[in-house]
Parts: C-alpha cells; structure tokens; sequence
C-alpha cells in the first residue's frame, strides 16, 4: 500500500475515532501503535512508540505549562483579576463605549499574564459579562468581545500554544514569544476599533457607564489605579525576566507562579484552600493535556518513519502556485481543522508536515509560528468546536450556544483580516525580534 | 460480586484521587526548585547542577501519575459534537465504546512500555550529565505505572457504566 | 549470491540543513550507491526525527532503522564506555589521529563489545571516528585555565562536563535548543556546542563573541552502524566498500569542516568586538592534567569503559602521544 492510501487511512481513522467521542489521547495512541505494529512487527512497533513516548516527559520546555496554568487559577482565584477590572472601568470614565474597549483592554493585560485562554474567559466572564449586560450594553457586541479579546491569552505572551509550537517545530520559543506581541495587539486594535465605530453609528449598543466613581475628574480617577499596580509589577517581572535575559521560559514561570501567590498574600487573599484548589485544577488540566502529546508525538514518529513527512513535503512543494499562496494554503487547512478539532490536534497533525516546507519556501518559521497562533484565535471562536464560546457558556446560563456563536461571527471577519495582514506584512510579526536581536 | 465491584470501583476512584492530590505536591515542589535556581544563580552565583534534572523527574511523575484522578474525573480531552446529535440514550452507549475502546488502547500501550522499563532493572540507564541521576530510568518505569493505573481507573469506570452509577463529566480546562 | 539493491534509513545526530549533513548529502551518498555498483543507497533523516537520539542503537537492533551516524556521547548513561569513546578530552591533537585509532588501532573492537552490551549483539559497527574539533563559543573572555573558575558553561552528557566541573566550572545541563537563548541572556557564560563552522551557521558566535578556537581538544566521535542481519545480506565487497566509504567520507568531511573552520575564525579575528581566543600551551596542559584524572574515575565505572580507555592509550603510546 503506498503511502499515500496510508495518510488517507491514518487520518479517516483519527477523525473517525474522535469523533466517536474516543478521548484525543487515546486516538492518537490507539492509530500509532496500530500502524507500528502493521508496519514494524510487535518488537519493534512496540519499541517505536516506547520510545517516543518516553522521549516526551523528557521535554524540559513541556514543564512551563503546568507553571503557566497555575499562575492563571491563582489570579482568578484570589480575586486579583477582578479587582484589576473594577480599577480599570473607573478610571475609563464615561467616554461612550467605554466599558468595552476597557474590557479590551484588560483582557490584553490578562493575557500577558497567563498563557491559557480558559481562565481569562471564565473570568471576563463572570465579571465582565454581567456588568456591560447591566449597564445595557448590546447583548451580541459583549458577548463577541469577551470571547474574542479573552482568546488573546495565548496569542499575547506568555502562551501555551506558542510553547508547544516552539517545541514540535524546533524553533526559539523566546522570540516566538517576541513576534507574537504586536499581532495580538494588532488584534485588540481591530477589536477596539470595531467597538468605537459600532456605537458610533449605532449608540444604543453602548450606554454610559454611569456609577458615581466615573464621574470624577480624571486625576481623580487615577487613585483606583491601585488595584492595577501589582498585577502590572507580576507581568513586568516575568517578562523582563524572559527578555532581559535573566531567566529561561520555564523558570520565568516558576517565578510567576511564585509571584502570583506573592501578589495574593500582598492582598491579603491567600488562603491555603485558594491554593490547594488551584493547584488540583492544574493537576486535572495538565494531567489531560500531556496524554494528547504522548500520542501525538508517537504518531509523529511512526508516520515519518514510514515516509509520510516527504510525502507531504512533496505534494505540497509539487503545488504549482506561487510560495506564499502555499502558506495561504496550510492557513486554510488548519482553519477548517479549527472547526471541529483541539488546537492541540490540530498542532501536532500540522505542524510536523508544515514547517520543513515553510523553511524549504524560505520562510521564517517564527512568522509562520506567529500566523499559526493567531490562526488558533478564529479556532477557539469557529462553531461548532469553539472552545471560548464553550468556556462562556460553562459560566452564563441564559445565553444559548447559538447565540454566542452569532456573536463572534463579526470578531472572527476582524481576527482573518488581522491574520491576512501578518500573512502579507511579515514585519509586523517580525520587527520586534530583530530588534531585541540588536 | 456485584458488590464486590461496586467496592473496587469505589476504591480505586478513592486511589486515583489520593494520587492526584498528592501529585498537586510535586507541582508545588517543581515551582520551589525552578525559582529557587534561579535565585541560586543570581543571589549567589552558583546555579545548581541538579535542578532541572529534579524539576523534570518531578514533573514527569505529577503528570503520569495524575492520569488516574483525570479518569475519575472524565477530564480526558475529547470532541463531544455527536452528544448533540444522537440524543443521550444513543450516547450511553458510546460511553460504552469510548471506555472499552481506552482500555484495549491503554493495555496494549502499558505491553508497548513493558519491555523498556522491566529493562533498566537489569541495565540501569543513568543520565550521563555530571550528575549522572536515575532520572531516564526512573521515567521509564514511571510511563508503565501510569498505564496501569490508568486501566485501573477505566475499569472502574466500566463497572459504574454498568452499574448506572457514572459520575457526569465536567469539560473544559 | 549477489544481494538485491537495498536502501537503508540511517538516522543521524545532525541537524536537519547543518553543513555536516548538506555536505554529506551532496557529495557522499551518490557515491556509495557508485562503489556498490547500486545495490546500497543510504538515506540520512535528521536528528531525533525517528526515535530520540539516545535510542537509536536499540532502534536499529529491533530493525526500526536501518542504521545509525551519530554521536555516542548519548549512550554514556546507559554504559560510561562511551564518554570515552565519545569524546576522550585533551586525549588526541587531531581528528585524524583518533579516526586512526578507530580505523588502524584497536578502537572498533572495544567499540562493538560496548555496542553489543547496550544493543543485545544485534548492530554491526562499521566505522567510528571524529570529524572536528569543538569550538567553545564563549561570552566573556576565557583566556587561560584559571578563567575558567566559577563560569557557568553549558555541557550535554559524557565526560565534557565532568572534566569542566573538575577545572572548577559549573556545568550546566540544558537542552541544545535552549543554547542560543542561554548564551544569549548569560544563563551560561560559555556552551560546548559544534564545530566552528556550525556554530557560526547558528549564530551561536553573533551572541558569543570570545569563542575559543581550537577549543579544549573536545572531538566527539561519531558511529556508523547498521543492524546486524540486514549487514550480514550484505557480500563481503560491498560490506567492504561501505566501511572504506565512511572512512573517506570521514576524511574528507573533517578537512573540509577544518578549511572551514580556520577561514571563519580568521575572518571573524579581524572583526570589531569578536575576539577568537587561542589558549597558551601552558593552559592547555592543565587541562590536559585534570582531563586524564577524570579519563581514570570514568574508568571506574564498568570494565568495558576500563577497557575503551586502555585501548586509547595503548594506542596513543603506538604514535607517540604518550610515553
Ligand atoms: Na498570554
Ligand atoms: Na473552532
């Protein structure tokens, strides 16, 4: 059988499993030790993904992640984010749309502490959600805007997503993390952008955001900046630690999540309950997460073995279009995978296959990394597998699937258009890198 | 022997979540040497020679062993899309597939890792570094435990599939 | 009978695009299908790209490859004969001279003894050796010995970092990925990396600008290998052919990198804020005094690395190394 017919069956059966409901994990293990067996024999096909497997929890980058996410449940736990909010929309004031774009604008602050987009959503959520509803805000406009701004967790640095990048396309995580700063908040911008010409046009969408504290003169307004002091010391720490170059990823994490029970205590938040809780939710979260890279790294490594990685290398360099057309391409692709697959899935099926071709092309792996992030942000909003759309509706009853989904519609247009841009324009993705490359 | 696996089942989910508590314990010490080494080698200049090598065994081992507490808690990453469709009755019964179809997933896997990690009690495998640690050892036997406890926990979960007795599962993470 | 035409997949430690690999390709492997009149043709796949780097002797002795061209220093934990014979520190002055201990001295056959107690006797060695000396890319200056006191320097298994930590360094163990960005950050002062040539293609030399060239006699040797019943198909010529091949390939490959190297390190001499740093004699026979203590303690540590070392210096005392 060539090798072409075995792709086609590989992946049937991936789909075919998952969507059975077969965990991810067990899909992506129960494939690879069948095609190892069939190819390799028991001894051997046993040994292949042994071994891969193995090779796993070898991965020293792998370790921020359980870091990352508990740095998350400890801000959303103790509060912190929420006082961080309440400061914002004071200080906001009663300028029209207000409320909106300073969601926007925590939202981008949040994502710069956490690198998981669940929490942030849950959290914008469960605080943001009901004031803009509250203060009479469109019903669709709120909803869009916590999913879409709350998905920029793992755009804007640190993220998981870029992380497990790094790791499956061999490339520097760190300027990942660098290239990926201005996309995301290209992105915010877009958002903004669209809030202010929506009430613009449109006023009822956006009432003034009328509470006594807004009503102050500015200056004023600027004490309640307080409850943003600390947060805005945590993310200045852990990133001037990755970029001053004191601290790798891993430990510029370790220190966040040091940090981040440090700010709580400062707050007199921190409780041993507080912090038993998260760190079980961490141990539930990364617990899932590592079974779906054992399998799909094993997968990898069989199906290179038996000559899938040229095969696609080939049939998508035989492509007879212009270069960047191609990279058009594997956007569309995993676009359309975002629908009804994990990022996790998506990345590791891609990834691989992808990123030999976008160095053969003469691409810059970091721009396409950056491109396959901010591809991830329409995945976490495209019906019917948007997991942010999901996380909103764990946390509001009233508001049907359905209706959320209608809502992102119009974010999902502006993070394309954002998608396009860095597709077309490289630089802005890139300039950051090359200058803390100097 | 129906009380008897209502007993195991009862049991093991009792394990499984011990376990995983227990594993929020090595995170929590994970953390401590990550920063620790990087106050050791900027307050004193001196960075460790084992801490990542301790970060990672500890790290590996919270997220093997933690896979007993994600089964109890159906917390495994999966796409739920034909639940809408097919209506709960028809979804029992992949409820069914998925379990059995995890336990001869898993089983085979644990068969795949036997070898390897029977092996280094023979011929230890050391890390080679100055340090020279068990770590690479240690990992290999550790992917075995976890297989097993995961089959362990899956077939406690068959038996309260079973026996109607299901915890229902909580997404998203 | 004359065996069919047989392409095997052999995984290396190099990376995916080095020069190593590019050259090889290139220039080698069309002619070893030509020596064999066709019957063998060899497909190099990047490092890890198959199994992890540390397990490609147990791969090819299952048949999951068909061989391997890779570093030993990998193997070290599983059995300390290979820190030795992966990189014999301040040992040799020459890769020349220690393909010759593989090639003409008693090296292939310590060699296999180590190879067969790791890999259940199934792989065939069929050639061993150096192609390079390492350059030691370096962001502060590391002028003498003594200098070496308390730098943090970056080194991989094997007995580099022992003798590192022996000179009073602290070595530090991080993934090769991560070496650009520690070197970058002064995670680490200094990285035992690759030969000059590849480290100048990474761009480790851009963030370290006081690389020492030639380095501290570290020349890590490599292995070529295939699986034990796919060797013995093989008729005598051709397994003939494929074990004079590695060794011109070798050749070739080491005075290639060399010309590299040196034109590079000239180069970079003259630019603004690089200094190629070259250590006096009188450091390196320091060097070469702590490296020999630390060659004895890995020898402790099982006969067959005992035995790796006794043939190293049986050999060295034949040309004249040692007395
Ligand atoms: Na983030
Ligand atoms: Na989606």
């Amino acid at each position: 059988m060539g090798i072409e017919y075995i792709t086609i069956l590989i992946v049937a059966s991936l789909l075919a499993l998952m969507a059975i409901g077969i965990p991810l994990g067990v899909t992506t293990l129960l494939v690879s030790l069948g095609t190892a067996i069939l190819y390799f024999g028991e001894r051997a096909g046993f040994f292949l993904v042994s071994a891969n497997v193995t090779e796993v929890l070898h991965k020293y980058e792998l370790i921020a992640v359980p870091f990352f996410v508990f740095m998350a449940n400890v801000l959303e736990r103790s509060g912190i984010a929420h006082t961080l909010f309440e400061s914002m929309a004071i200080l906001g004031g009663r300028f029209r749309g207000s409320v909106a774009v300073q969601t926007t604008i925590v939202a981008v602050i949040l994502a710069a502490m956490s690198g998981i987009m669940g929490g942030e959503i849950v959290m914008l959520g469960l605080i943001a959600l009901p004031q803009m509803l509250r203060l009479g805000y469109d019903r669709k406009l709120s909803i869009g805007i916590i999913c879409a701004a709350g998905a920029l967790a793992t755009l804007i640095p640190p993220s998981v997503v870029l992380i497990v990048y790094g790791l499956a396309a061999q490339v520097s995580i760190t300027k990942l993390f660098a290239a990926s700063a201005v996309p995301g908040l290209l992105l915010a911008l877009l958002f903004i952008a669209y809030i202010l010409v929506r009430v613009r046009l449109n006023p009822v969408m956006a009432p003034i955001y009328d509470i006594p504290e807004t009503g102050l003169p500015f200056f004023n307004r600027l004490k309640f900046l307080k409850g943003a002091v600390l947060p805005a010391v945590l993310i200045t720490v852990v990133l001037g630690m990755i970029y001053g170059g004191i601290a790798t990823v891993t430990e510029a994490a370790a220190i966040g999540a040091v940090g981040a029970l440090v700010v709580s205590g400062i707050q007199q938040r921190l409780s041993w309950t507080m912090m038993r809780n998260a760190m079980r939710q961490t141990v539930l979260t990364v617990g899932s997460i590592i079974w779906l890279v054992l399998g799909a790294v094993s997968l990898i490594g069989i199906y290179n073995r038996i000559g899938g990685g040229d095969f696609l290398r080939d049939l998508l360099g035989s492509l007879d279009i212009a270069p960047i057309m191609v990279i058009v391409v594997m956007m569309l692709i995993v676009m359309v995978l975002g629908t009804f697959l994990e990022w996790i899935a998506i990345l590791f099926i891609t990834v691989p296959i992808f990123a030999p071709v976008v160095a053969d092309l003469g691409y810059d792996p970091i721009w396409f990394g950056v491109l396959f992030a901010m591809n991830i942000q329409i995945y976490y909003l495209s019906p019917p597998f948007g997991p942010a759309c999901f996380f909103l509706k764990s946390v509001t009853k009233d508001i049907e699937l359905q209706e959320i989904f209608a809502a992102v519609l119009p974010f999902i247009a502006l993070q394309a258009v954002g998608l396009f841009l860095v597709l077309f324009f490289p630089q802005i993705a890139l300039w950051l890198p090359s200058m803390l490359g100097n | 022997m129906s009380k008897f696996l209502s007993r195991y089942a009862a049991a093991m989910d009792r394990a499984s979540v011990f376990i995983g508590h227990a594993c929020s314990a090595l995170f929590f010490a994970c953390i401590f040497f990550s920063a620790l080494e990087v106050v050791m080698r900027y307050g004193f200049d001196h960075p460790t020679s084992w801490s990542i090598e301790l970060t990672m065994a500890l790290c590996a081992m919270a997220w093997v062993l933690s896979v007993g507490y994600v089964t109890e808690r159906n917390r495994h990453i999966s796409i739920t899309m034909l639940e809408l469709m097919v209506g709960p009755r028809v979804w029992h019964w992949f409820r069914l597939m998925q379990i059995i179809a995890a336990i001869v997933t898993v089983s085979v896997f644990a068969m795949a890792v036997w070898d390897p990690a029977l092996r280094v009690f023979w011929r230890p495998e050391y890390s080679g570094t100055s340090l020279n640690s068990i770590q690479p050892s240690l990992l290999k036997v550790l992917i075995l435990i976890g297989a097993i406890l995961y089959v362990l926990q899956l077939l406690a979960n068959l038996i309260r599939w079973v026996q109607g007795t299901e915890k229902a599962s909580t997404h998203g993470h | 009978a004359p065996s069919a035409a047989e392409t095997f997949t052999i995984q290396t430690s190099f990376n995916a695009g080095d020069f190593s690999t590019t050259y090889l390709t290139e220039n080698w492997l069309p002619k070893i299908k030509e020596m064999t009149d066709g019957r063998v043709e060899i497909n190099l796949t990047p490092s890890g790209s198959v199994v992890p780097s540390k397990e490609t002797p147990q791969a090819v002795a299952m048949g999951v490859l068909d061989g391997d061209w890779t570093s030993v220093n990998y193997f070290s934990g599983q059995e300390p004969a290979f820190a030795i014979l992966g990189d014999l520190i301040s040992g040799y002055d020459t890769p020349a001279q220690l393909l010759g201990f593989c090639k003409d001295g008693p090296g292939e056959k310590v060699w296999q003894k180590a190879l067969d107690a790791i890999a259940d006797g199934e792989v065939q060695l069929i050639g061993c050796g150096p192609y390079s000396r390492e350059a030691l890319p370096a962001r502060t200056p590391i002028k003498t010995f003594e200098d070496l006191k308390g730098k943090k320097i970056r080194s991989p298994e094997g007995l580099v970092s022992a003798v590192f930590a022996a000179a009073g360094a602290s070595p530090v163990s991080i993934p090769f990925s991560e070496v650009y960005g520690a070197l970058e950050k002064g995670i680490v002062d200094a990285a035992d990396a690759s030969a000059y040539v590849n480290n100048a293609a990474t761009g480790l030399n851009d963030v370290a600008p006081y690389p020492l060239y030639p380095g501290i006699h570290s020349m890590p040797s490599m292995e070529l290998t295939l699986n034990k019943a796919k060797f013995e198909e093989m008729t005598p010529e051709d397994q003939k052919a494929l074990r004079d091949w590695f060794y011109m390939a070798m050749e070739d490959l080491t005075n290639v990198v060399h010309e590299q190297d040196e034109k590079l390190a000239a180069e970079d001499t003259k630019k603004e804020g690089v200094e190629v740093i070259d250590w006096p004699q009188e450091s390196r026979d320091k060097m070469r005094v702590v490296a020999r203590k630390e060659w004895e303690k890995f020898a402790e540590k099982s006969d067959l690395a005992k035995e790796a070392l006794d043939a190293n210096l049986e050999y060295m005392k034949t040309i004249g190394l040692m007395n």
